[in-house]
């Protein structure tokens, strides 16, 4: 779904006002709210479910109720709904000496960063808003956005630990675009295209063409991504810039109700576009395991739905599980092991190339 | 470059054991829970109790209770509480062991000690009250406790008694009206007199 | 390569942080994310009990001894009352000293747990910290039917302890027990050996005997750094002669010697000899006995002074209380063992980064209400 598709269909549709400005501004709002819709459900499904792995792996229950009006419903269903409630009446407090501008500006930044990337992100075989013939190169653009948006909101608020967090999260997330970009370079030698459609369409065939199954360098390309962007994500272990044992709540300190939601989001819509270039760099996006069966379009959208769910739980797993590394650990891992294992796959997938391809 | 190796390789084992570890627990969630759906279900946990029965407990340190009918007035417990949050007055009853009607003061105690005084004020301040149990031990007729456990036959037991205003924390046991009535009494009678 | 030194900045860890453990506040030097200097501050819970101690009675001091150590509270309960008895030259039951073994073992395996678990949390790891806190719980309700308390207990009175141990007690102490020593495995499993968690405590925070010694470090901070010191062993007081057991050192296992790491170990080694205590005396306990039988009727103990030690879960807790002969002690000093570990942390965070700091701070385990008093 185009927004050229949505503007031919609009043309057809008011034939009066045939390639009027407004009929394209339409085109564009429409994939808009509908991306919007994506990522607020996507946060309410994801915390409920994040809330609901840590108590299943705690040996706790979570959000529980015993119906709507009690609590917070069956199995504890509109907990999250709650949650957003209070966060949207909650007070917005801006501290005396922050910079008001920026300190406003920072969530939005990060939110947008999040947000844009989505467009490029293939649903199924129809379902994407804007398919770019550089579509992971502008993902991957646009998912570094968010660091200038964490750094804005470490320095305008004033306060040394969100200082500290602004500066850990600028150190980390540059650092990982690296290893990340580099595995996603196997992917893009092996299909040579930049359009993640194309990318998916290589991978047609079961699961045995998948990228990651192809050959030993794009396997371990594939947990070099995986690692890199929950790090990029700032997911425990490498919640660092956050870390609340150490730094209170690192960047988002100073925060609070509907602005501190947004940094929320945007970690929840982040990990949604990282697990999805994931699953289509990688996992065969929206192919079936099984070639021919279960392959029509909507079966499409929901095996797409379940590569991005299954690598979303296994961060939730990680958060759930690990420690929290150091900074300078952080780092070590980083440069001196996903580097070097990274640029020996891009030789390594060369050279299978030109042998086995 | 061996050791670069083997710490890589012992980062992913212990790593994979500790994925391991969460995921086991997570699907055995059903047997492994050990939370208590509060406002539903209530402490004591009817079937996952640690082994023992509830009517076993020594004590149970919930609410103070005082059974103002059988306080003699001996002022034994507010003077142990070592945070003075027991206050109690008494007035010396016109003959002892005998009721009186109209302040419903009993004469004689559930023990059948008979009183000498009456008790015209009994307060605790739980907001005061450290728990400690030491009011409880010196009490001759056994009439202030803690309720619940082996006294819940006395009083049921009591842990959530929460209140907007802090002045509805103190628990004012003696019967209301018999320090008026008492005065009132004592007045009349040196009147007659 | 020259470091580059940049302006200094103090930055105040507490007196509200995640991870001081209590109101703890420490005045920080930093270059950016190492640490050149550290100041504890302490005070913000000073409540006065050696005060308070001089003016009630000898058995209303208990209830405040439980909230020094408030993680602890049966182990200070212990450590009171020896002192006052060996004040009054009382003896006490067998029995009664059983209890008192069986409790103060059981403390220390719940306070070594919530160190542990909240270690954890200090480097991140949340699972852990849960697991450990629902073992603890199932101690604490073998409290709370012995007592009816599940924290501050006032459970040991002089010369004997409020109540006998209900009926089913041993059983379920022993059913605990078998639970218990598999979860060990799986704490180990899931956090000890976690490479990430040892990359973040081994060989951070060292800290050498000789320091230690100097500082008057007790407790499983001592042991951590390979000495062998353990009141119950080296001075035994109460029944602790009777019983086998190891006292675990530190033995730099996964890097230093003394290091986070050992600390940590340390603390689970000697869970493990808490079980094997527990497991000696619950079944030599004597089946029958009152425990009231040597309640003083009146505790005025005579004149003259006494300093008496005991080994809580933090170290060698010292109280030294002077008596004139009337039921109200004239003096009582408690020397606390997290306020010598606490003093340490100066010697130690100097040079590490931010992160590290968090981690010696929650390696020494110290608690706030006994610091502060």
């Amino acid at each position: 779904m185009t927004v050229d598709q949505l503007f031919n269909w609009l043309n057809t549709l008011v034939p009066a006002m045939e390639n009027s400005g407004l009929l394209l501004v339409v085109a564009i709002l429409i994939p808009c709210l509908a991306l919007f819709l994506v990522v607020a459900v996507n946060a309410i499904v994801m915390v409920y479910a994040e809330r609901k792995v840590s108590a299943f792996m705690q040996d706790r229950m979570g959000p529980m109720g015993q119906g709507v009006g009690l609590h917070a419903g069956k199995w504890g269903l509109l907990q999250t709904v709650a949650d957003a409630l209070k966060l949207l009446t909650k007070e917005d407090i801006i501290p005396e000496k922050a910079d008001k501008f920026l300190f406003i500006l920072a969530p939005f930044v990060i939110f947008i960063g999040a947000f844009v990337a989505i467009i490029a992100v293939p649903f199924g075989e129809t379902v994407i808003v804007a398919d770019f013939n550089i579509g992971i190169f502008y993902i991957l653009a646009m998912g570094s956005l968010g660091v200038i948006g964490l750094i804005l909101a470490g320095w305008s608020s004033n306060n040394k630990w969100s200082l500290y967090g602004g500066m850990r999260s600028a150190a980390q997330i540059v650092s990982y675009e690296i290893p990340a970009g580099l595995s996603l370079i196997v992917v893009i030698m092996l299909t040579e295209t930049l359009s993640m459609q194309g990318i998916i369409q290589y991978q047609e065939g079961g699961m045995f063409n998948w990228i990651i199954f192809s050959n030993p360098f794009a396997f371990v390309a594939f947990f070099i991504y995986f690692i890199s962007v929950v790090a990029e994500t700032n997911r425990t272990p490498f919640d660092i810039p956050e870390a609340e044992s150490e730094l209170v709540g690192g960047f988002h300190t100073e925060y609070s109700g509907m602005r501190w939601s947004f940094f929320f989001l945007s970690e929840y819509a982040n990990m949604l576009v990282v697990s999805a270039v994931g699953a289509a760099g990688f996992l065969g996006g929206w192919h079936s395991p099984i070639p021919g069966y279960f392959d029509s379009n909507g079966w499409g959208v929901f095996w797409m739905l379940s590569k991005i769910v299954f690598l979303i739980f296994v961060m939730m797993w990680f958060r759930w599980t690990f420690p929290r590394l150091r900074v300078d650990q952080l780092m070590n891992i980083c440069w001196k092991v996903f580097l070097p294992i990274s640029l020996i796959n891009i030789f390594g997938v060369g050279f299978w190339t030109l042998i086995f391809g | 470059m061996a050791k670069y190796f083997r710490d890589i390789w012992e980062s992913v084992s212990t790593m994979m054991t500790g994925m391991g570890i969460t995921w086991m627990h997570m699907v055995r969630i059903k047997k492994n829970n050990v939370t208590l759906q509060y406002p539903e279900e209530k402490w004591p946990r009817p079937e996952r109790n640690i082994g023992f029965d509830h009517g076993n407990y020594n004590v149970i340190r919930s609410r103070l209770h005082v059974d103002i009918d059988d306080c003699i007035g001996c002022l034994k417990c507010e003077r142990i509480c070592p945070v003075q949050c027991i206050k109690i007055e008494t007035e010396k009853a016109p003959v002892r062991g005998e009721d009186i009607q109209d302040i419903g003061h009993i004469g004689v105690t559930s023990n059948s000690s008979r009183k000498a005084l009456v008790v015209t004020r009994f307060d605790i301040d739980m907001t005061e009250c450290c728990y400690c149990n030491l009011c409880t031990y010196p009490c001759p007729e056994e009439c202030i406790y803690m309720t619940g456990g082996p006294n819940a036959h006395k009083h049921p037991i009591d842990y959530e008694f929460s209140e907007f205003d802090r002045s509805d924390l103190i628990y004012r046991f003696a019967k209301p009206g018999t320090k008026e009535g008492m005065e009132k009494m004592l007045n009349e009678d040196g009147a007659e007199s | 390569m020259g470091v580059v030194h940049g302006e200094e900045m103090v930055l105040n860890i507490g007196p509200q942080h995640p991870s001081t453990h209590g109101v703890l506040r420490l005045k920080v030097k930093t270059d950016g994310e190492i640490i050149s200097e550290i100041t504890p501050v302490i005070g913000y819970l000073h409540r006065c009990f050696e005060k308070h101690c001089e003016n009630v009675t000898y058995d209303q001091v208990i209830p405040y001894t439980d909230r020094c150590d408030y993680l602890a509270a049966m182990a200070n309960n212990f450590g009171y009352v020896v002192a006052v008895e060996e004040l009054m030259e009382l003896k006490v039951p067998e029995k009664v000293e059983y209890i008192r073994v069986i409790m103060a073992e059981f403390q220390r395996i719940a306070s070594h747990l919530l160190a542990l678990g909240v270690y954890g949390l200090d480097i991140g790891a949340f699972t852990p910290f849960l697991f450990m806190l629902r073992d603890r719980e199932r101690i604490l309700d073998m409290f709370e039917m012995t007592c009816g308390a599940r924290l501050l207990y006032n459970y040991m009175w002089v010369g004997g302890v409020s109540h006998d141990l209900p009926k089913g007690f041993v059983e379920t102490a022993f059913q605990f027990l078998d639970y218990f020593e598999p979860q060990i495995e799986e704490y180990n499993n899931l956090l000890t050996h976690n490479k990430i968690f040892v990359e973040r405590t081994a060989d951070i925070g060292v800290l050498p005997p000789e320091v230690a010694i100097s500082y008057g470090v007790s407790g499983p901070n001592l042991r951590a750094s390979g000495v062998q010191w353990d009141l119950r062993r080296n001075s035994p007081y109460s029944i602790y002669d009777k019983f086998e057991f190891d006292v675990p050192v530190g033995d730099g296992g996964k890097g230093t010697l003394g290091d986070c790491w050992d600390r940590y170990y340390v603390r689970m080694l000697e869970v493990r000899e808490s079980v094997k205590i527990l497991r000696q005396a619950l079944a030599q306990m004597p089946k029958d006995g009152d425990v009231h039988q040597a309640l003083p009727k009146k505790i005025r103990p005579p004149k003259g002074s006494i300093y008496s030690r005991t080994e809580t879960p933090r170290g060698d807790l010292g109280f030294y209380i002077e008596s004139d002969g009337s039921p109200i002690p004239s003096r009582v000093k408690m020397r606390s063992p997290a306020f010598t570990a606490l003093a340490v942390l100066g010697e130690l965070a100097g040079g590490w980064m931010m992160s590290d700091v968090i981690s010696i701070l929650g390696s020494l385990d110290i608690v706030l209400g006994e610091i502060d008093r």
